[in-house]
Order: C-alpha cells, then sequence, then structure tokens
C-alpha cells in the first residue's frame, strides 16, 4: 500500500493538514500578544522623545501614560505623534529617515511647541554595525540631543563633532554612521519646517 | 534503552561527533549570532528543542512515511517547530526576538536538524532519536557559547550584558564584528580536533 501513487499524496496532505491546525491554533492564541508588544515597543520609543519612559514600568504603565499624554498628529505627508499637556499640544515627535551605513535609519525626533528646541531622539530600524555605529541606539549618544537650542536656524541644525561649534559628540570608530545620523535629522528637520509653514 | 546508551548519545553528540567542530555543520547561524552570549544562549536553547522534537517527530512517523517522499515531510516538520519557537520568542520574549532578527526563520536551514533527522530518526525508535536530537543541540550550543564568551568579553567587556571590564580599557572592536567569529571558530576547530585525533592515533598504538 505504502507503494501506491496515492498513499504518499494522502500522507503528505494528513501531516500538513495537523501541523497547520497546531501552528494555526498558536497564532491565534499569541496573535493579540504580539500586536501588543509591537505596538508598545513604539510607545515605548515615543515616550523616551519625550522623557517621560514611567521609572521600571510594566507594559500596562507604558500604554497608560502613553494614551494619557500622546496623540497621533500629521502634517502633510508627515505622520507623528504629539505630546499634550492640559489641552495643549507642548512637544512634538517627528518622523526622521534616511541612508545609514548599511541600511535605512528611521526614527523620530522630538521637537518643542514653537519648534525652537530638539528635545529627544529616538530610533525605530537601523542595521549599523553592532557595537560601533549600532550604539546610536544607547542612552549615551542619544541624550545628546536632549535640549537643543535650534532657535532662529535654517540649517545644520545639527552640527557633530569635531566641527567648530558641534552640539553632539560623533561615536568614535563609527564615523559614517554619526555623519549619517546629523544628515538624517537635518534633512528631516528641514523637510518638517517646509511641511508646516 | 538503558543509562549506558543515553550516556554514549550524549558523548557523541557534544564531544567526539559534535556537529560544528567535527562534523562542520551549522557554522552559518555558529558565526551570526555569537556577538553576545545572551543571543547564543537563546539560539542554542532553540535549536536544541527543535532538533529533539523533530527528530522524535520523525522518528515516529518514520513506518508509515513512504521513502522516496520523507525528506518533504521532514522538512515540513522542522519548519513547522521552528515556526513555533518563533511565535513564542515574538509573544513573550520580543527583545530576544529583535536581537535574532533573522536567525530564528533561519534555523529552518540549519544542516544540524536535518543532519539528525536523516542520519540518525529515519532508523532509530523515538527516544533514542529525541536524546540524539537534544545531545547534537546541546554541542552545538557549547561551541556557540565558547565563541560568544570569547566575543563579549573582549568586544564589549562584559559577560550575558554584566559589564566585568572597566570603560578605560579599550575595546577589541574586530570581536564586535562577524570575521571574528572566523578567527575564533577556526583556533576552536584547531585546538579540538588536534587532540581528538592525538587521542585517537594514541588509541591505536596501545592496541
Amino acid at each position: 500500500m505504502k507503494n501506491s501513487f496515492i498513499y504518499p499524496i494522502i500522507f503528505m496532505a494528513l501531516v500538513t493538514a495537523v501541523f497547520i491546525t497546531v501552528l494555526a491554533g498558536l497564532n491565534y492564541v499569541t496573535a493579540d500578544t504580539i500586536a501588543f508588544n509591537q505596538q508598545n515597543q513604539l510607545r515605548q520609543k515615543i515616550l523616551y522623545i519625550f522623557d517621560m519612559v514611567p521609572d521600571g514600568g510594566t507594559d500596562k504603565d507604558i500604554e497608560r501614560v502613553f494614551n494619557e499624554n500622546v496623540i497621533e498628529k500629521q502634517w502633510g505627508d508627515l505622520k507623528g505623534y504629539a505630546l499634550v499637556e492640559g489641552g495643549q499640544e507642548i512637544g512634538y515627535a517627528v518622523p526622521i529617515n534616511g541612508a545609514g551605513l548599511w541600511g535605512s535609519i528611521t526614527g523620530y525626533v522630538g521637537l518643542n511647541k514653537d519648534y525652537t528646541e530638539i528635545i529627544g531622539i529616538e530610533f525605530v530600524t537601523q542595521s549599523e554595525t553592532p557595537g560601533l555605529g549600532g550604539r546610536i541606539s544607547e542612552n549615551s549618544y542619544k541624550d545628546q540631543y536632549r535640549g537643543i537650542d535650534i532657535s532662529g536656524k535654517t540649517d545644520n541644525f545639527i552640527i557633530s563633532s569635531p566641527q567648530p561649534d558641534s552640539n553632539v559628540d560623533a561615536i568614535a570608530g563609527a564615523t559614517q554612521t554619526s555623519a549619517a545620523v546629523v544628515k538624517i535629522v537635518n534633512e528631516n528637520i528641514k523637510l518638517f519646517f517646509r511641511e508646516v509653514e | 534503552m538503558t543509562k549506558k546508551e543515553v550516556k554514549k548519545i550524549f558523548i557523541k553528540g557534544i564531544f567526539t561527533d559534535n556537529p560544528v567542530l567535527v562534523q562542520v555543520i551549522g557554522i552559518c547561524s555558529a558565526l551570526a549570532v555569537t556577538n553576545l552570549m545572551m543571543n547564543s544562549l537563546i539560539m542554542g536553547i532553540a535549536l536544541s528543542l527543535v532538533t529533539a522534537f523533530s527528530s522524535l517527530t520523525v522518528s515516529l512517523l518514520k513506518d508509515h512515511t513512504p521513502k522516496h517522499i520523507r525528506m518533504m515531510v521532514q522538512v515540513l516538520i522542522i519548519s513547522a517547530y521552528v515556526i513555533m519557537v518563533d511565535i513564542y520568542l515574538k509573544a513573550y520574549m520580543p527583545e530576544m526576538s529583535k536581537a535574532l532578527g533573522p536567525y530564528v526563520g533561519l534555523i529552518i536551514t540549519n544542516c544540524i536538524i536535518m543532519g539528525r533527522a536523516e542520519g540518525f530518526a529515519q532508523s532509530n525508535p523515538p527516544m533514542p532519536s529525541f536524546f540524539d536530537g537534544l545531545a547534537s543541540g546541546l554541542g552545538y550550543t557549547a561551541v556557540l557559547l565558547t565563541i560568544s564568551f570569547i566575543r563579549e568579553i573582549l568586544g564589549f567587556g562584559s559577560i550575558f550584558g554584566i559589564s566585568l571590564i572597566p570603560q578605560s580599557i579599550t575595546r577589541w572592536t574586530l570581536m564586535v564584528m562577524p570575521p571574528s567569529a572566523f578567527f575564533i571558530l577556526a583556533c576552536i576547530m584547531w585546538v579540538f580536533n588536534n587532540n581528538r585525533l592525538k587521542k585517537q592515533r594514541e588509541g591505536v598504538e596501545k592496541k
């Protein structure tokens, strides 16, 4: 019977059906958790820009703080977030994207309410060299973007060391990534200003 | 199944027939995920479980599987288990899922699993097959942890993310990049196989 023409087909169909049922069940059970995890990762990143990540907060805390304080906001084609306090928008997270050294870098940069100050930065996707350019995701690099005055400037908002008047230190051993990030931020803020004008 | 047989399977999987060092299979991921010890550990556990359970399943089904479609069945079984691991990591260990990235899905293509399914599970009873898969997975994990130990301590100055070397000591950046895994794996293989062959030769002379 095993060598008949039809047996392998039936056998294969049966085995496939069994495994698909198991996988579909597993997928169904975990789908909500996975979607929640992915949303929460973004929520945490947006809260980080506004420096509002709850200390030692669980996923639920992050969700609550986010829903209480942050709303989605659209400027032309740009989709970002706004920080709301007492019914007033007091800060914005503006999307940024561009080419890094190995792949594209996407993220958000935070601006205060009259766009005169950069209040934070966070990267959503980046594939820079781990331990070198990848360190742009570390707080020691990102914290440099807190409170940078850009009032009156129309270009070169961020200037990376070792240039004069620099306001952000480049990462040693990751010159190209550092330069790429500065370029991405500058270009995207310019784009954003054009959009809101 | 006696204790002695189980012991023999484990010694074979971890030492004398180590999949990475002796059979030189599955080294692609061994090079890719060994920059941090935590990544290596999770990858090792995931691979051990997938190998063990797919060997078990292949062995359970072997009497009913027509010989000429057995490869298809094996690949189906392996990919089903890998997807389970992937879903589990995404749902309950999202950070780890992000760190391992595409390599979880690529466990499917790891030659160790297919090798054990074809080489052992296809012609052995279920329980020995299960242990054989587990042993091979542990052998793989042991090698990965050794490589990542060297890479993490020299490249990041830490072990399992716990910083041990003060920041003032310059990090060896090459260790962070994939090429370093080539050198380290080659050196480990060299030492290991040198010892193994020496022992074999001694054994022959004694006889």
